[in-house]
């Protein structure tokens, strides 16, 4: 590409889009489905297909640990993976700012093609969009995931049962704390790497494995104590949460002190909570510890018949308290 | 050090059992500070206590005794264009037509901020913008506003100013005492600033009884176990239950950082009412970073929502429930009150850990 | 009110020290503490070390603690 910049001729069909389309999309996410044509013709599923659909529009685009491009990929095939589906397909979709540079872009979409690649997944269509300046900030992109069944059941929020574990696959918090970072607006340095990875391998195990997986969610907006309030309410049941088993990376503690904040309410996009009977707790554990994304793998709580849609906690002190139900948008606490 | 552990939890689990077990007279205590409010309800120590203990969530929380004039008078600022940088706490109280969330969604720039110098910084960063900070708190964060000012002279920055709404204790531990017969917990970080002479002073010339108290787990349960203790002799006393952060004489630069910067105000305590000299705003010499004398504010009504109890709530008078409005059309997400809109008020602990425990155990 | 945060500091220039809280670092205010030195541990708030911070909370509470039964 001779242009450094985004421009608005880019975005307008013709004969740049098409330049733009041929040297920075197809050559970097190349595969024989990924045609010319307006639709990809895709071989038949060999399981029930599932689809899943993700908006993205981090600020900054670029962070510790990855990107956006790298995100929404990661962000649709987890969710494909939570319904206990193999992802295989993509969709993106691009919404560019006039004047954003071509070579962060190619840096976003080389990350994308990394990460569908390790995955196992294809990006097979894609669509581009630039908007004025000022209209967007940067880059957003929009994803959809085409995977398909491996299991009988899917896994839901509806399915927790008293006496399953609560299991989460690493330590909490991270992706939403190296944004806080990235964005530079707290003073506050440390070094802390979002959590954002691909989980199918890590899912695909517990699927091989003949686990009952009653419940999988990716704690992404709202972290893990807002995905439990969703299943203590979607399944009628309680959760129990130990304080001290939930895995925090001490850096992420740090910035949650310094803040007011908890880290049960921060966005992970490499984490996921897996709901599974209690005989199933330990291997789950030790499964999931087996991949590199996983090794922080671990039991945090259980479901309860009582205290009905609400999360609770065993605290430090051998008391019992409710988790609050988060609900607003998360901000520092000072006094 | 595996010794000096066991100690610790020996001493802890005698403390917990004696709190759960007291049988004696009914001692009310009163957690002067939102955070220590915050910490008690996220730490489930209410469901320690025996009945005969009463924990009283008072006016210790800036953003709960903060008027309506005052985000009246910030969202007018914001409006004529000025950049409002703020503690996160005080984005969604209401005002009395909006909440400075939602005049950002109406387009006003309102930044928040982890610290004052970070607006100073933010002010050097946009030379052509006017650059507002809103000034709360006590006496633990009044020092760090007074050192953003200070600065601000020093290096003759003409953009930032402050709105002040500062506030200091010593009134206020006189008004909810005469009101109450109340053992104070007091707020750890204000005494970490201005010493406990006055505590001692309270106890011995004015009868007024509390501990100092820090906000751990561990120094929650040791003020509270001590405060318990000391209520049986029938006498005032004090006891600084937090010596590793606070000293008898405080912060002497503190202290005097606020003097240069700052004089004594009557100052508006939502649901109080006016207390003389129990305000804090910029002094002569300080006057130019003054936002009201620098863009002639005028004067608001601050209209709050009278079915509201905050008042009687900040002053142990009744309890969040019995206000006609909680939980119903005072939510966190809809606040009427600011005890619901802050994370640290007594409506919202309430609201968010339920009343005092668990209902159901299932441990 | 006054979210404190215990941090250690790392480094003093004059007014201003940089401070770790778990691998958190900021640059704070050390005005109110003119005698202030790399290895001390600070209560910090609102960006502004208040206080110097001695023993641990465990210790502390034992110590207001003890005596208190016997």
């Amino acid at each position: 590409m001779n242009r450094e910049t985004i421009t608005l001729a880019m975005g307008a069909g013709g004969k740049q889009t098409a330049e733009l389309i041929r040297e920075v999309f197809q050559d970097k996410l190349k595969n024989e489905l990924f045609t010319e044509n307006d639709g990809a013709i895709l071989p038949e599923l060999s399981g029930r297909p599932v689809m899943s659909t993700d908006g993205f529009i981090v600020s900054p685009p670029f962070f510790s640990g990855g990107n956006i491009g790298k995100l929404s990929v990661c962000g649709s095939i987890n969710d494909v993976a939570c319904m206990g589906a193999r992802p295989r397909y993509l969709s993106a979709a691009f919404v560019l700012e006039e004047g954003f540079l071509v070579a962060k872009l190619e840096e976003i979409v080389s990350a994308m093609a990394e990460t569908a690649g390790e995955a196992g997944v294809r990006v097979v269509c894609g669509d581009t969009k630039v908007a004025g300046k000022g209209q967007v900030d940067g880059c957003f992109i929009t994803t959809t995931c085409l995977g398909e069944m491996v299991v009988q059941e899917a896994p839901a929020g509806a399915r927790a049962e008293e006496g399953d574990a609560v299991i989460v696959t690493g330590d909490i918090g991270r992706h939403r704390a190296a944004i806080l970072l990235a964005r530079d607006a707290y003073g506050i340095e440390a070094d802390i790497t979002s959590d954002c990875a691909p989980l199918w391998k890590p899912v695909e195990a517990l699927c091989q494995a003949g686990i009952p997986l009653h419940v999988i969610r990716d704690a992404t907006r709202g972290g893990v104590g807002t995905v439990l309030y969703e299943i203590a309410h979607q399944s009628s049941v309680g959760v129990q949460l130990e304080r001290e088993a939930i895995p925090v990376q001490p850096a992420v503690h740090g910035i949650c002190d310094l803040l007011g904040l908890d880290p049960l309410y921060l966005a992970c996009e490499g984490r996921l909570v897996v709901v599974v009977p209690e005989s199933e707790a330990e291997r789950t554990v030790e499964i999931l510890r087996a991949f590199p994304d996983c090794t922080g793998a671990a039991r945090i709580g259980k479901i309860t018949g009582g205290n009905t849609g609400r999360v609770t906690l065993l605290t430090e002190i051998g008391t019992q308290t409710y988790l609050p139900e988060p609900g607003n948008e998360l901000l520092p606490r000072i006094c | 050090m595996e010794q000096v552990q066991q100690q610790v939890r020996q001493e802890i689990e005698r403390a917990k059992e004696y709190l759960r077990n007291y049988d004696g007279e009914q001692v009310n205590l009163m957690e002067v500070c939102g955070t220590h409010t915050h910490e008690i309800f996220r730490l489930g120590i209410r469901s320690l206590l025996s009945p005969k203990i009463r924990l009283i969530s008072g006016p210790g929380c800036p953003v709960c005794v903060t008027g309506a004039d005052f985000i009246d008078e910030a969202v007018y600022l914001a409006k004529q264009g000025a950049i409002i940088t703020t503690f996160g706490d005080l984005v969604r109280v209401p005002g009395t037509k909006q909440s400075l969330a939602e005049a950002r969604a109406d387009g006003a720039d309102i930044r928040v901020v982890y610290a004052p110098v970070d607006a100073l910084d933010l002010a050097l960063q946009y030379p052509e913008r006017q650059v507002v900070f809103l000034s709360v708190g006590f006496e633990t964060t009044t020092p760090a506003e007074c050192l953003a000012v200070k600065m601000a002279k020093e290096q003759g920055v003409r953009n930032f100013t402050l709105l002040t709404a500062n506030k200091t204790m010593l009134q206020a531990y006189r008004a909810m005492a005469n009101k109450n017969k109340l053992i104070f917990l007091y707020p750890g970080h204000v005494h970490a600033i201005i010493g406990t002479g006055i505590c001692r002073e309270l106890a011995e010339r004015e009868g007024i009884s509390g501990v100092v108290s820090g906000f751990t787990a561990y120094e929650l349960l040791a003020a509270i176990t001590v405060a318990v203790k000391k209520a049986q002799a029938n006498e005032p006393f004090f006891v600084n239950a937090y010596p590793r952060v606070v000293s008898e004489e405080g912060s002497l630069a503190g202290k005097a950082l606020m003097e240069e910067v700052m004089v004594p105000c009557s100052a508006y305590w939502r649901g109080i009412g006016v207390m003389e000299g129990s305000g804090l705003a910029l002094s002569d010499a300080y006057a130019e970073f003054d936002a009201r004398k620098r863009f002639a504010v005028p004067e608001m009504e601050g209209r709050e929502n009278p079915a509201c109890r905050c008042g009687e709530i900040l002053q142990g008078k009744c309890l969040p429930p019995d206000c006609p409005l909680f939980g119903k059309a005072c939510t966190p997400e809809h606040a009427v009150g600011a005890c619901m809109v802050s994370g640290e008020g007594t409506c919202s602990a309430f609201y968010l850990y339920g009343n005092t425990t668990v209902e159901e155990k299932v441990l | 009110m006054c979210v404190g945060m215990t941090a250690r500091v790392l480094k003093v220039n004059r007014d201003v020290a940089l401070v770790d809280a778990s691998g958190a670092r900021r640059q704070i205010s050390a005005a109110l503490l003119p005698s202030v030195e790399p290895g001390d541990y600070v209560m910090v708030h609102a960006g502004a070390a208040i206080a110097k911070v001695g023993e641990g909370d465990a210790e502390e509470s034992a110590g207001v603690l003890r005596g208190l039964f016997d």
